[in-house]
């Protein structure tokens, strides 16, 4: 029995898969953000008792907990809420304020009062080595011993939890830091290298990674030493920002990998399902309460190693996902120039939309779907939830008439304004979706959308017209699609390290230095567990034209050059075949893959979805006020067809069909939407 | 009959959908230009124009190109009858540039598939533009006397190669002569051929987005909230002035030296705020002066919009009609609005800086609360370069032997600020580019870094301490030229409401165990084993200090 179990922010989820039987279920827990492991050592009790229950008289074996794959919110929360460990960090002499200057640039141009994210090593833990490497990796100044002894000391009686090294040209050569971390490590001081953790040039970038690495080392030590203590003969694997997992004891040395996890769970997960579906270019679209998380998949999951996290920079791939302030919650207001906008504040979960009836006043996003007829007011979270409609009608009322609207023809000012609203922030959700689509030399239309957040199911369509896209797919229980694709990640790790070598340099010289990659791969990979027939190595290189400042990764193989060119071509629309190239990085991803958990299946029948209907209900569209069906989505059977308008009611989320949009319920239980035109 | 003014939901909508424009026009140039300093550092800007070339919406890149696009735009169309397919390129700072580095080209759009749509010139020659496409990037080397073209010049000729507007590209075919003209008088031809065409790639994108919306959404609609957003922008700026006591705010400052002759030069500017408007007046500003500090109209409209624009919130619009409200007086033939042959290398980069200090000077008097205490009022520029191979290279193999310009600016300190201390090691105003990290540095140059920390005590005391300037040292592993255009040498930055001012910067030569100061602008020769030494100034104060 496998289990893939995600934190989020109100709901744990659960999603168990039997490979025996290819069997698939999900369950939630609240939440218990006071301590996360709670939920999750809760739900696993739950399921123990389930399993004993199971187990009858007749002693039937029950497949027992083999694996558990989890996602490090504790550890993405100790940095984003800046509840990490105290930190120093270590460097060269003459670059002690190397965080704190970063890329000297500000984030916000216009804004007088913005301020940096402080770094997360305080000035007064930043510490100098007399030391210096060149760039081939020579040494020009030894480590001193005596200097180094005395750094220990000062580390210990300042009452350091954890150390971040980095050191100028440390990938080149790393014994300076090897020394400083075996000193410091011997001294019982919690140790992050920055030539373990990224050899990679770039100095700024690589000491934040490293820092990061060291300020949730003991959150998320201590957060799985507990749930390892109470599991014992469990497998614990964690979900990294790469796509792929890895075990507990590999994930507690380099936190900084997992940070991303839950985001990078779903876009596993989205990948999944729409390969499933027949779909292996999507945009994947998770429209939560705050904000909204795209994410695009072109054959795959896409990861970057240009990230940033809290304002922090990460050097480590991640998957390469856009985040925008807007989501149900985002407020609408009226501005001094007397512009609608909707966001970037948002009514949270507490006081929450207006029709929550928790005393917020403000007009939000989800006030509006409920004030067009889209979002039924009885059957929100599966009917668990009672929303107030006149609140809603009452909140944008006033929002009209703060903004000096009249009414539509035949609709109210309310009304009238939630169309605006609605405009508004799928104009917030286009913009982003063109971020990670065409700003990446992509074609959004050569894509189908994937939704899966809950409140996205009222705008995909909209949105996919709005972007020339042609399909869009609402998976069935699209709430637990992250913890879904936390047991559908295969084992993943990636390896760097700068070489910056001539181009002229012989392939032979370049694939005998990827293969002391390689045979570190294949080794960590072979520890997590895969087999060797399953265990595939992509050895790649970073190239570029001498005196750019940006590379493009390309697959090592005797014709890298000609395919840097090709790529260099096909990305910037030029290319210098005549031009020399520098070498700059080698890199092998590591992959072990696991069985993928199967979706439920079953053929398709009858197109009639008279079984899941559940009456009319008047809706607005912006031609109009019409009376449109509605269904229960739990209802749906494969082979199904609903055209629009009409809205399906899932428990966690409910889609929403203008005239033209045509929906069919495919054989793993997706609505799959041909969207209409404009 | 025109078309009705967008309501409060249409101009929100549009808003974003001309700002996901310019940002992918950002984006294309971003990513298919050649060079580091595009790339890299970032410096460039992409906009959109209406027909009369009022600016609608900008990718926030680099504040000093801000004012200075429509005025480019506005030359383009003055100069030049733009049909479809043709681009037009300028940088001369006397006809819509600003220093020639910067090279600007502009495309006009037209809708094709939609003639009965087409506004018609009265004369009936043919068909008119309904909107405009820019983008503006900085090239590496445009020639001129010294390698990255920011030499310390005496006239403008010497800076680098000046173009007037011309078609680069004309129905669709690039003029392969005015290319191959240009390409010769730079130093690194191949890579500017492949910024520009990175800019035409750029501009295509924003004509293509911005016909895609008029199909989508009706001539008539998008020019409706074009109009609609340049109003909108114009009532803020209104509000925003309504919301400041009336007064005469006066303010001046000086700039240390122009490179050739040593007296500062004093920049006046006097505010008067009365209900919704303003107006600038730089009256009693310093002649311009023979070394690069002369700034044209354009920085200096640049500098005001930018001031104001921080006023009005980060996420108001940025457009022409934040302009509406304000009057500019720039007296010509000043350092705030220079006439030919001036060089203006120093007042694109420098100049432009002590003229947001004045302005912001002035307004701290309308809006205590509102304004931090001056930032380093400099962009360092240091260039280090050889127009040819340099012995002692040393093993410095990648590269050996060919010549090299490094160009960098360097951060500073933010000055102190109502309610919080200023940021250290921070680029504040003018500027948003980025460092090149030490160890790119040292694979790509013959040169080490030796320190690059903040300058700690640089910042102003006060009630909110300036933030602290940054020591950058650089030592040379071969002789090279050196060429600093550097600013608050002599002159610190100002401190407010009783806060202390910031230290001023310097620069130093090591040689050999020796110190050497250096001057605030200057080109020398130096040889292997030399550090250079700049060392920002720190912002200064807010506030009287309280113990």
């Amino acid at each position: 029995m496998r289990i893939g179990i995600d934190i989020g922010g109100t709901f744990t989820d659960f999603v168990l898969f039997d490979p025996a039987s290819g069997s698939l279920q999900t369950f939630k827990r609240l939440s218990t953000p006071h301590d996360p492991a709670e939920a999750v050592l809760a739900g696993l009790a739950r399921l123990d008792q389930q399993r004993e229950a199971e187990r009858g008289p007749a002693g039937d074996p029950t497949p027992s907990l083999a694996e558990i794959v989890h996602g490090s919110t504790v550890a993405t929360n100790a940095l984003l809420e800046r509840k990490g460990a105290r930190t120093a960090f270590v460097t060269t002499a003459g670059f002690r304020d190397l965080l704190a200057i970063g890329r000297q640039n500000r984030s916000q141009l216009y804004d007088l009062f913005a301020d940096r994210p402080a770094p997360l090593a305080p000035a007064e833990l930043c510490f100098e080595l007399g030391e210096r490497v060149d760039r081939r990796g020579h040494v020009l100044q030894p480590l001193d011993p005596a200097e180094l002894a005395a750094l220990v000391e000062r580390l210990t009686a300042a009452g350091v939890e954890s150390t971040a090294v980095c050191l100028l040209f440390s990938f080149a050569n790393p014994s300076h830091e090897e020394q400083i971390g075996a000193a410091l490590r011997q001294a019982g001081l919690l140790t992050s290298l920055s030539s373990e953790i990224l050899p990679e040039f770039r100095e700024v970038e690589r000491a934040s990674t490293t820092v990061i690495n060291a300020y949730v080392a003991p959150t998320l030590n201590r957060y799985l030493g507990r749930l390892a203590e109470q599991f014992q003969g469990v497998e614990f694997r964690i979900m990294q920002s790469n796509g792929g997992s890895i075990s507990a004891a590999q994930a507690r040395r380099e936190g900084v990998r997992s940070i991303l996890s839950g985001p990078a769970g779903g876009a596993v997960g989205a990948f999944h399902v729409a390969q499933a579906a027949g779909f292996s270019r999507v945009l994947a679209f998770d429209m939560g309460g705050t904000s909204t998380d795209v994410t695009l998949c072109d054959g795959g999951v896409r990861v970057t190693s240009e990230g940033e996290i809290g304002g922090l920079p990460v050097r480590i791939p991640l998957i390469d996902i856009h985040t925008v302030g807007a989501g149900g919650g985002s407020i609408a207001a009226v501005d001094l120039g007397g512009a609608l906008r909707v966001g970037p504040q948002s009514a949270g979960a507490d006081p929450g939309p207006a029709c929550y009836g928790r005393g917020g006043l403000l007009p939000t996003v989800t006030d509006a779907n409920l004030a067009l007829g889209r979002l039924p007011a009885d059957r929100f979270l599966g009917g668990q939830m009672a929303l107030d409609a006149a609140a809603s009608e009452q909140a944008l009322t006033r929002l009209a008439q703060a903004a000096a609207l009249t009414a539509a023809p035949g609709l109210t000012l309310a009304q009238t304004a939630a169309l605006g609203v609605i405009q508004i922030a799928n104009a917030h959700m286009e913009r982003a979706l063109r971020v990670i689509s065409v700003a990446r030399g992509h074609d959004p239309a050569d894509f189908a959308l994937l939704s899966f957040g809950g409140a996205g199911g009222l705008h995909a369509c909209e949105l996919a017209r709005a972007l020339g896209v042609r399909t869009v797919i609402v998976p069935p229980g699209a709430s637990t699609l992250s913890a879904f694709g936390m047991l559908a990640a295969d084992v993943v790790k990636d390896y760097v390290q700068t070489v910056m070598l001539a181009g002229t340099v012989p392939f032979a010289e370049l694939a005998a230095l990827g293969e002391a990659l390689a045979q570190r791969g294949l080794a960590e990979v072979a520890a997590e567990g895969a087999p060797p027939a399953r265990i595939a190595l992509y050895p790649q290189v970073d190239v570029r034209y001498r005196g750019q400042a940006y590379e493009l990764t390309v697959p090592l193989t005797p014709d890298f050059v000609a395919a840097f060119h090709a790529e260099h071509q096909r990305i910037y629309s030029h290319s210098q075949p005549a031009a020399p190239l520098e070498i700059v990085n080698l890199r092998l991803r590591a992959v072990g893959s696991v069985p993928r958990p199967a979706l439920p299946t079953a053929e398709p029948g009858d197109p009639a979805a008279d079984a899941a209907w559940l009456g009319r209900r008047p809706v607005v569209l912006p031609s109009g006020l019409v009376d449109a069906p509605l269904f229960d989505g739990a209802a749906l059977r494969p082979g199904h067809a609903i055209a629009g308008p009409a809205m399906i009611v899932y428990k966690d989320t409910t889609v929403f069909l203008a005239t033209g949009d045509r929906a069919r319920v495919d054989r793993h239980f997706n609505l799959v939407v041909a969207v209409g035109d404009r | 009959m025109p078309p009705a003014p967008p309501d409060p939901i249409r101009l929100e909508v549009f808003k974003h959908l001309f700002a996901s424009v310019a940002e992918e026009m950002g984006v294309v140039l971003r990513r298919t230009s050649y060079s580091p300093n595009i790339k890299e550092r970032r410096d460039f800007s992409c906009a959109l124009f209406d027909a009369a070339g009022q600016m609608i919406a900008q990718a926030a890149h680099i504040p000093v190109h801000l004012g200075a696009m429509p005025l480019s735009v506005q030359a383009a169309i003055d100069a030049l009858t733009l049909g479809p397919g043709d681009v037009a390129i300028l940088n001369d700072p006397y006809r819509g540039g600003t220093h020639l580095p910067d090279i600007t080209l502009v495309t006009p759009i037209f809708v094709d598939a939609q003639p009965s749509g087409v506004a018609q010139n009265t004369d009936g020659a043919g068909e008119r533009p309904f909107a405009f496409a820019a983008c503006r990037a900085h090239h590496a080397d445009v020639g001129g006397m010294s390698p990255g073209s920011m030499p310390i010049a005496r006239e403008l000729i010497q800076e680098g190669v000046i173009i007037p507007p011309l078609k680069l590209v004309e129905a669709g075919q690039i003029n392969q002569g005015l290319l191959e003209l240009l390409l010769a008088n730079v130093r690194t031809p191949e890579e500017r051929r492949g910024d520009l065409h990175a800019q035409l790639a750029a501009n295509a994108k924003g004509a293509q987005r911005l016909g895609e919306l008029a199909a989508r959404y009706g001539l008539a609609e998008v020019q409706g909230a074009m109009q609609g957003l340049v109003d909108y922008a114009e009532r803020m700026t209104r509000r925003l002035l309504a919301g400041l006591p009336d007064g005469v705010y006066r303010f001046a400052d000086r700039l240390d030296d122009d490179g050739v002759d040593p007296q500062p030069a004093e920049i006046v500017v006097t505010i008067a705020i009365q209900g919704e408007e303003a107006t600038v007046d730089f009256t009693g500003t310093a002649p311009q002066r023979r070394g690069s500090v002369n700034a044209v109209y354009a920085i200096t409209l640049s500098a005001t919009l930018y001031v104001f624009r921080c006023l009005l919130g980060e996420d108001a619009p940025t457009n022409s009609g934040c302009l509406r409200p304000l009057r500019v007086i720039a007296p010509v033939g000043t350092v705030v609005n220079a006439r030919p042959p001036a060089p203006v290398a120093g007042g694109n980069v420098e100049t432009s800086q002590r003229i947001t200090d004045v302005l912001l000077g002035a307004l701290a008097q309308a809006a205590p609360d509102r304004v931090p205490a001056a930032s380093q009022g400099t962009m360092n520029n240091l260039t280090i370069g050889t127009s040819r191979a340099e012995p002692g290279a040393g093993d410095w193999d990648l590269a050996a032997g060919r010549p090299f310009a490094y160009y960098e600016t360097i951060a500073g300190g933010m000055g102190g600020r109502p309610g919080k201390a200023g940021a250290d090691a921070i680029h504040t105003h003018m500027t948003n580019t980025l460092n090149t990290p030490v160890e790119a540095l040292e694979y790509a140059y013959p040169l080490r870094v030796q320190r690059y920390e903040i300058r700690r005590g640089s910042g102003g005391a006060g009630r909110w301490r300036g933030g602290d300037g940054v020591r950058r040292d650089i030592e040379l592993l071969a002789d090279a030229q050196v060429t600093l255009l550097t600013e608050r040498r002599i002159f610190a930055p100002y401190g407010l409401a009783g806060g202390a001012p910031g230290q001023p910067g310097r620069n130093l030569l090591l040689r050999g165990g020796q110190e050497m100061e250096l001057p605030g602008k200057t080109t020398l020769q130096a040889e292997a084993g030399d550090v250079i030494s700049v060392q920002t100034p720190g912002g200064g104060g807010w506030g009287a200090p309280v113990d």
